[in-house]
């Protein structure tokens, strides 16, 4: 500090300090004024900062205090202590003293004159307190401004009022309804931390939030409804306190409507209510929809849940799947045409379930491609109405037949069949039918099962019950009666034999199956007299039948045809589909016209209209005639040229000149047809969160989805569980690339044709005799339980070193075909995929598996294939030469009874061959898709066909025929008969022409007559059950043909003891 | 594949050896003659349609072209081997010489699946394979045509790339063309009608009646029903058609001691010439298994459908009255069962000389595209007649005179005239 000694400077001092005093006072009116300027802020705040500004306006801060005291509020700046002098100013407000800002010193302070306050410090307290005032009177003033303008708002809005009306009208009509809208305030209130709510709440519950939360074991009571509604004004007026007009509008609104809709929910959850009340509450949620009216998403959810579970299923994957991507309102459409009698539950069975899902899924999707993609028109008749109409025609007894024989199953199946369709159906259902038919017109039908067990997890019944198309043609009083017949012999399906005894094999007998109907349009267009789609098929989202290592798994697979589908579906052994997979559709499995045109679809399934019947037609034949009549003929056909080049066929097609084959080449190229069965399918997969595998037909234009299921539900597709335990030393291989999944059947015998043996043979002519050889042990062996295991490409051509080169009718047998890539240097071989007779193979559910035994982590056990005991020399003495290269295991004699079990897992894509137990249960022991039952082998098959051979024998005379000896070989005499299985008789003659001629007549009627009986006891239809094979006297000796059984080491034929001789 | 005990090449060489004993011909001949003239072996690059390269092996082998441009085949085979190629290449310049037309032998092909490629890649590897061979390639070098797994769209696509790249029409660059895109009218009939020229002659060498003869036929696909209507024709009967049935999986022989008409036959068969047993013995025939066919009671024999059929295991259950086989299939007589029926005197039309037809056919198309000039069926089925007709008497000829087999005399002739034109040229 500058000393004072001087007395100019001391007067300059005080004339500098009484400056630096102004500047203070200022500086603090000024910081005053700005935090008053503040409108925005809460006044506390601001008061409570400004009583800390004040002292620094002051001439010594340090031991200045302030306070500002406003009605009953008081703000210091700083604990406040006993003052030794000060002074303040009054805060007033409309005349009257409201308040006052004090400041004042703590200590002594030098004093000027009695005053230890300077003059302007007096105007300055008096300016502060001034502008407290004028601010709280300007706050006050905009506060009442802005109540103001909220009223004049309030008034302008409805809402305000109108909450109010509602909830006074409902307070004097439904006393319900206002308890459950009072409810549900108050808890909102007290969510959102309304105390008085929360008190209100625990008035009313006897016991509080507490008890709730320590979970007493003593149940909660339940709450007096009179109290709520004692309390309803209450809560009301809290809402209005603590919530917008508008909210309580939306939020009672909302309560009222939920409550109303959950009459919609009560009918549908209510098992007893009728499906007329149903579809009376579905029609009016369609109501309510359509004044956009919506229900809470729990609500919908629930509703939802309760209309999947009573119109489909309760099996809880398909709901859960069902409820999220069903709306409400698509049931809207069903159940328009639900046909049911009185007091039905609803329930519409599997096959139902599955397309309705599909439909829902893709309804809800906003894929272009997915635009042309329809459904057909059904009709439903759920599951009650069989158990209807076996009632009122006092036909219950018939739900016995599940509990009988199953020969007689059998022997009564054709009357129930009669019987049924002799039967009447109860008045609402045939008039029900009747709309139904004015709602299709005359385009024809097909009446399908959709029974509870249909699509189900673990067992297939697809293709068990009847499906039946229907012509639809003539009179309405004629295609009613054609219908309620058509219903009534797919009812009869139900008692059939075979899914009777499909049921008893899969443990379901005493399941309580039943059986709902749908009635579906055909889709397709008329040409001629015939009626079909134009292309149909079916689709899979997994591939497990890839031609090519660039297809993969999740490319899927479409397998077409022209017609209905029912030849894609099936598999038919005459006949081929168009194999396309939608993720690499320029990877054909036929490549050279040759092979395109072999492998084309020869016959297409119809409806003809003339006849009403359903017909198989040969497609060239029906081109020739009408193929310039057929919609997008150029989609569908390709023609043959001279110079063997097929072109999509165009306009220019002479179908009577040019010889046109079904590629569908044009459809798939040119169309986005593949694009969207791919899209359909991915969809699908996704939401369903399965593969799938869908039906599809199309009338030309539009694409439609006839069913839809899961692709593992078929046993086709079934990945197998790979054991991880299973020990080294019974691992014959192991596969980690390529696997595709099917079932494979316990494996007895083993061709395993040695690589390096193969590629050692010197001469072609060796080459071919191996392929000769494989051949004929196809024959020998015991169909579909020997493998196949060759180096390379198996049907080699040309360069026959690469593989066998056999043709498929030397292999048709094999359970599976094994092709083996073994490393040269660098190179491992490229192998065929089996694309030389590959859709013979598909038809015939043999399976593809190509083998890399030099990579890395790959078991091949070339040591058991090496070293078991060869039975080739045995079998084929012609080819012993060829032991090295060609060796025949007889898997149970190599390994202690142990037979080859092969299990596929594509999902894990592992593969292993190991050698097991013979499981002796019937299951996967044929390939399915051949009728499982059919093929299920049991001890009866064999033994009574043992016994009739032997009866045979017995009465041949050998002297009267000219008989030197009969044999018995194949699956009758290895025990491996199956219900389709032929007795196989080899017999030894030496007789005359008519000798033989009588011989053959002899047995032929021996033949007729076990077919029948064969019939009755399996439903195998034949016309002939004995295979009869002759050879003389040369063949014995030379051991040739059939003679080689004699004394063949597998499966040799057995000799029958002849009438007066015995062997 | 050096490592292949069995090598189709090493087996076409020996044959070759023989015959060049035979002809005596001197160490420099024999050198040329038993290795091909040039061998090209080249890569093709090609973009996939997953936008990923791929690059295949392409080759082509030119025998020998002494005696007009190479001519054969391209092969698309994921297991094609130079060895093979250089084999099937010897065996065209024979082929070429034995029907005495002017052009050599060649063979070629690209290491490739088609079963796994899309139509559009395998486009370009036929573009990329021309491109790789354009300058050695050509109507006055070497003409291509379709084999396994290549067909008349291949070529189109093989000629257009060629055109594009000179700049020029040269439909004569390749053969196997549709007709109206530079194809030949008759193709189908050729090699079948071939089959029956020479058996025409063979009878008349034999001084035999057609018209009292009977056949047996195997197979009844398009080289055998054009066979057996140019037999009828010369009032031949045709007795026994075996053919594969593709649903039983198993072949029938159809037989009618009467005749049997090729064209109810035909309208009976689907598109494959595949024929219902049920359907053929409403119209007569008798339906036993399809090995009966060469046991059969005739006097002519005609394999046309598979190779080895008539083996050592097969040979014996020839009747006796057998006394003409005219093989229209490739390779149906083992060695093991020629020396038999050599033995036995049967007369043999061997494979190369009776279905040269469709080689011919294919020189006749390669003419017709040099000069721009498309002939009547009639005229391309006339000619082809005079050239099978005489074909066959120069070998007929000189098996007489030098008693030798006709497939020794066929390969001698065949070997001689190509012996001559390297020689005639100063090349040895």
């Amino acid at each position: 500090m500058t000393p004072r000694s001087h007395p100019e400077s001391a007067s300059l001092d005080s004339v500098l300090e009484a400056l630096r005093e102004r500047a203070k006072e200022l500086d603090c009116l000024y910081r005053v004024e700005e935090l008053l300027g503040q409108h925005d802020r809460p006044l506390p705040e601001l008061l409570q900062e400004v009583v800390r500004l004040l002292p620094s306006g002051w001439q010594f801060p340090k031991k200045c205090q302030a306070r500002i005291a406003i009605d009953a509020a008081t703000y210091d700046s700083a604990p406040y202590l006993p003052p030794a002098c000060g002074h303040a100013a009054d805060i007033i407000m409309e005349g009257a003293v409201i308040g006052s800002v004090a400041v004042s010193y703590v200590q002594e302070v030098p004093l000027r004159g009695e005053d230890c306050f300077l003059e302007k410090e007096h105007k300055l307290i008096q300016t502060v307190a001034e502008r407290i005032s004028q601010t709280l009177q300007h706050r006050k003033l905009r506060q009442m401004r802005d109540e103001w303008e909220l009223a004049r708002k309030e008034l302008d809005n409805p809402s305000s009022r109108e909450w109010m009306v509602i909830v006074d009208l409902i307070r004097r009509t439904d006393p319900l309804m206002l308890n459950y809208i009072s409810r549900q305030m108050l808890h909102r209130l007290s969510r959102i931390g309304v105390a008085e709510a929360r008190n209100l709440v625990r008035s009313i519950d006897r016991i509080g939030e507490e008890d709730f939360l320590e979970e007493s074991n003593s149940p909660i009571q339940a709450q007096d409804m009179e109290k709520i509604l004692a309390v309803s004004e209450a809560v009301f007026k809290l809402a209005a306190q603590h919530l917008s007009a508008d909210d309580i509008l939306v939020s009672v609104q909302k309560w009222v409507q939920d409550k109303r809709a959950s009459f919609l929910i009560k009918a549908v959850d209510n098992a007893t209510t009728t499906l007329e009340d149903i579809i009376e509450a579905v029609a009016l949620y369609k109501a309510m929809e359509d004044r956009q009216v919506r229900l809470s998403p729990s609500a919908e959810q629930w509703l939802k849940v309760s209309l999947i579970q009573r119109f489909f299923s309760d099996d809880l994957e398909y709901v859960g799947t069902a409820k999220e991507n069903v709306e409400v309102m698509d049931f809207h459409g069903l159940v328009q045409r639900i046909i049911f009698p009185a007091g039905s539950g609803g329930n519409l069975g599997g096959k139902s379930a599955g397309l309705f899902l599909a439909q829902s899924i893709l309804a809800h999707s906003d894929e272009p491609e997915l635009e042309h993609v329809k459904f057909p028109k059904t009709w439903y008749l759920p599951v009650d109405a069989l158990t209807v109409f076996l009632h009122v025609n006092e036909l219950e007894s018939i739900n016995e037949q599940k509990y009988k024989d199953i020969d007689q199953v059998r022997l009564e199946y054709p009357d129930i069949v009669h019987l049924l369709k002799c039967s009447w159906f109860p008045d609402d259902i045939e008039k029900g039918l009747s709309a139904a038919l004015d709602d299709f017109g005359d385009v024809p039908l097909i009446v399908r099962s959709s029974s509870l067990l249909e699509d189900r997890v673990g067992a297939s019944f697809a293709g068990k019950y009847k499906s039946l198309f229907l012509a639809n043609r003539g009179s309405k009083e004629e295609r009613l009666r054609t219908l309620l017949e058509a219903i009534a012999e797919v009812y009869a399906s139900l008692f059939g034999p075979d899914p009777i005894e499909y049921r008893a094999v899969c443990g379901l007998q005493d399941f309580n199956e039943k059986m709902a109907i749908m009635i579906q349009e055909v889709v397709g267009q008329r040409v001629g007299d015939y009626f079909f789609p134009l292309y149909s098929g079916v689709a899979f989202s997994n591939n497990e039948f890839r031609w090519s290592p660039r297809i993969k798994r999740k490319d899927g697979l479409v397998r077409m045809v022209p017609g209905l589908g029912t030849r894609a579906v099936d598999r038919v052994n005459d006949d081929y589909s168009v194999l396309v997979s939608p993720g690499a559709p320029n990877l054909r499995v036929n490549v050279t016209p040759d092979e395109v045109c072999r492998y084309a679809p020869k016959k297409m399934d119809v409806i003809n209209l003339e006849t009403g019947r359903f017909e198989t037609i040969g497609i060239d034949e029906f081109l020739k005639n009408h193929g310039a009549q057929i919609p997008v003929a150029s989609q569908i056909v390709s023609a043959c040229c001279e110079g063997g080049l097929l072109a999509p066929a165009g306009i220019h097609t002479d179908f009577a000149r040019d010889h046109a084959v079904v590629t569908f080449e044009g459809l798939i190229q040119k169309t986005p047809f593949i694009k969207g069965i791919q899209t359909i399918l991915k969809r699908l997969q996704a939401k369903i969160g399965r593969p799938v595998d869908i039906e599809f037909a199309s009338d030309g234009t539009h694409l439609y989805l006839l069913q839809c299921r899961s692709q593992s539900l078929t046993d086709y597709d079934a990945s197998s569980a790979i054991p991880t335990d299973v020990p080294d030393e019974r691992i014959i291989f192991t596969a980690k690339r390529f696997v595709s999944n099917a079932p494979i059947p316990e494996i007895t015998h083993i061709v395993y044709v040695d690589p390096k043996g193969y590629a050692g043979l010197p001469r072609r002519g060796q080459l071919l005799d191996v392929a000769r050889a494989v051949g004929m042990l196809n024959r020998l062996l015991p169909k579909r339980q020997f493998i196949l295991m060759g180096p390379g490409r198996w049907g080699s051509r040309g360069d026959i070193k690469l593989g066998v080169p056999i043709t498929y009718s030397d292999i048709h047998n094999t359970a599976m075909l094994i092709e083996i890539a073994r490393r040269k240097g660098n190179h491992i071989p490229e192998l065929s995929f089996g694309t030389h007779f590959f859709q013979d193979l598909v038809e015939s559910s043999i399976h593809y598996l190509p083998l890399y035994p030099d990579d890395d982590g790959i078991h091949f056990n070339r040591e058991f294939l090496r070293q078991s005991p060869n039975l080739l020399p045995d079998l084929l003495p012609a080819f012993a030469s060829l032991a090295e290269v060609i060796r025949v295991i007889d898997v149970p004699q190599s390994a202690q009874g142990r037979i080859l079990k092969i299990l596929l897992n594509a999902d894990e894509v592992s593969a292993l061959g190991f050698l097991a137990r013979p499981s002796g249960k019937t299951e996967k022991s044929a390939p399915p898709l051949e009728r499982p039952i059919e093929n299920a082998p049991s001890k009866d098959h064999w033994r009574w066909r043992l016994r009739m051979a032997e009866q045979i024998a017995a009465r041949l005379n050998p002297v009267r025929f000219g008989v030197k000896a009969l044999y018995l070989f194949g699956s009758t005499s290895n025990a491996s008969a199956r219900p389709n299985s032929d007795i196989n008789l080899l017999v030894h003659f030496a007789g005359t022409d008519p000798q033989r001629a009588d011989l053959t007549a002899w047995l032929q009627g021996w033949s007729h007559s076990l077919a029948e009986i064969n019939y009755l006891r399996t439903g195998h239809a034949a016309d002939e059950l004995l295979d009869v094979q002759w050879i003389t006297d040369d063949d014995v000796a030379l051991q040739r043909g059939y003679a080689a059984k004699i004394s063949a080491v597998t499966d040799p034929a057995r000799p029958l003891p002849l009438n007066g001789k015995d062997e | 594949m050096s490592d292949n005990a069995y090598n189709l090449f090493e087996m076409a060489q020996a044959q070759f050896d023989q015959v060049a004993d035979v002809l005596e011909l001197e160490d420099g001949v024999r050198q040329l003659l038993r290795q091909p003239l040039r061998e090209y072996q080249f890569l093709v690059p090609v973009r996939m349609d997953d936008g990923s390269v791929q690059v295949f092996n392409g080759f082509r082998v030119q025998h020998n072209d002494a005696r007009g441009p190479a001519k054969g085949g391209l092969r698309f085979h994921p297991h094609e081997n130079i060895n093979t190629v250089r084999a099937l290449a010897m065996w065209m310049t024979w082929k070429c010489s034995v029907v005495d037309i002017p052009l050599g032998g060649g063979k070629g092909g690209v290491i490739c699946d088609p079963h796994h490629l899309s139509t559009h890649e395998q486009e370009q590897i036929c573009r990329g394979w021309v491109r790789q061979m354009a300058r050695n390639v050509g109507p006055f070098q070497d003409v291509p045509a379709p084999d396994v797994m290549t067909n008349g769209q291949h070529m189109l696509w093989m000629l257009d790339e060629y055109e594009a790249i000179h700049g020029a029409h040269a439909p004569g660059f390749i053969t196997g063309k549709p007709v109206g895109m530079g194809g030949s009218l008759g193709r189908t009939e050729a090699t079948g009608y071939g089959v029956a020229f020479t058996l025409r002659e063979a009878l008349s060498e034999l001084e035999i009646d057609p018209a009292s003869t009977t056949a047996s036929v195997q197979g009844f696909g398009n080289v055998a029903q054009h066979a057996i209507r140019k037999y009828v024709e010369l009032r031949g009967k045709v007795v026994g058609v075996a053919c594969w049935n593709n649903q039983d999986k198993t072949s029938y022989l159809f037989r009618n001691p009467k005749g049997i008409d090729v064209d109810q036959l035909v309208g009976l068969a689907d598109q494959f010439g595949d024929l219902d047993p049920e359907k053929v013995r409403q119209v007569g025939c008798e339906v036993l298994p399809g090995e009966e066919w060469l046991a059969q009671e005739v006097d002519i024999l005609i394999p046309a459908a598979l190779e080895n059929q008539i083996n050592a295991d097969t040979v014996d259950r020839i009747s006796r009255q057998v006394k003409i086989i005219v093989e229209g299939a490739n390779g149906p007589t083992t060695p093991e069962a020629d020396a038999v029926l050599n033995a036995r005197g049967v007369f043999l039309v061997p494979d190369f000389l009776a279905n040269a037809g469709g080689v011919t056919c294919s020189y006749f198309e390669q003419v017709q595209c040099n000069v721009n000039f498309f002939w009547e069926k009639s005229e391309v089925l006339e000619r082809l007649e005079a050239k099978m007709t005489a074909a066959f008497w120069a070998v007929c000829d000189l098996a007489r005179k030098r008693k030798l087999s006709m497939r020794d005399a066929a390969y001698v002739i065949a070997i001689d005239r190509v012996a001559r034109a390297v020689k005639s040229r100063g090349w040895v």
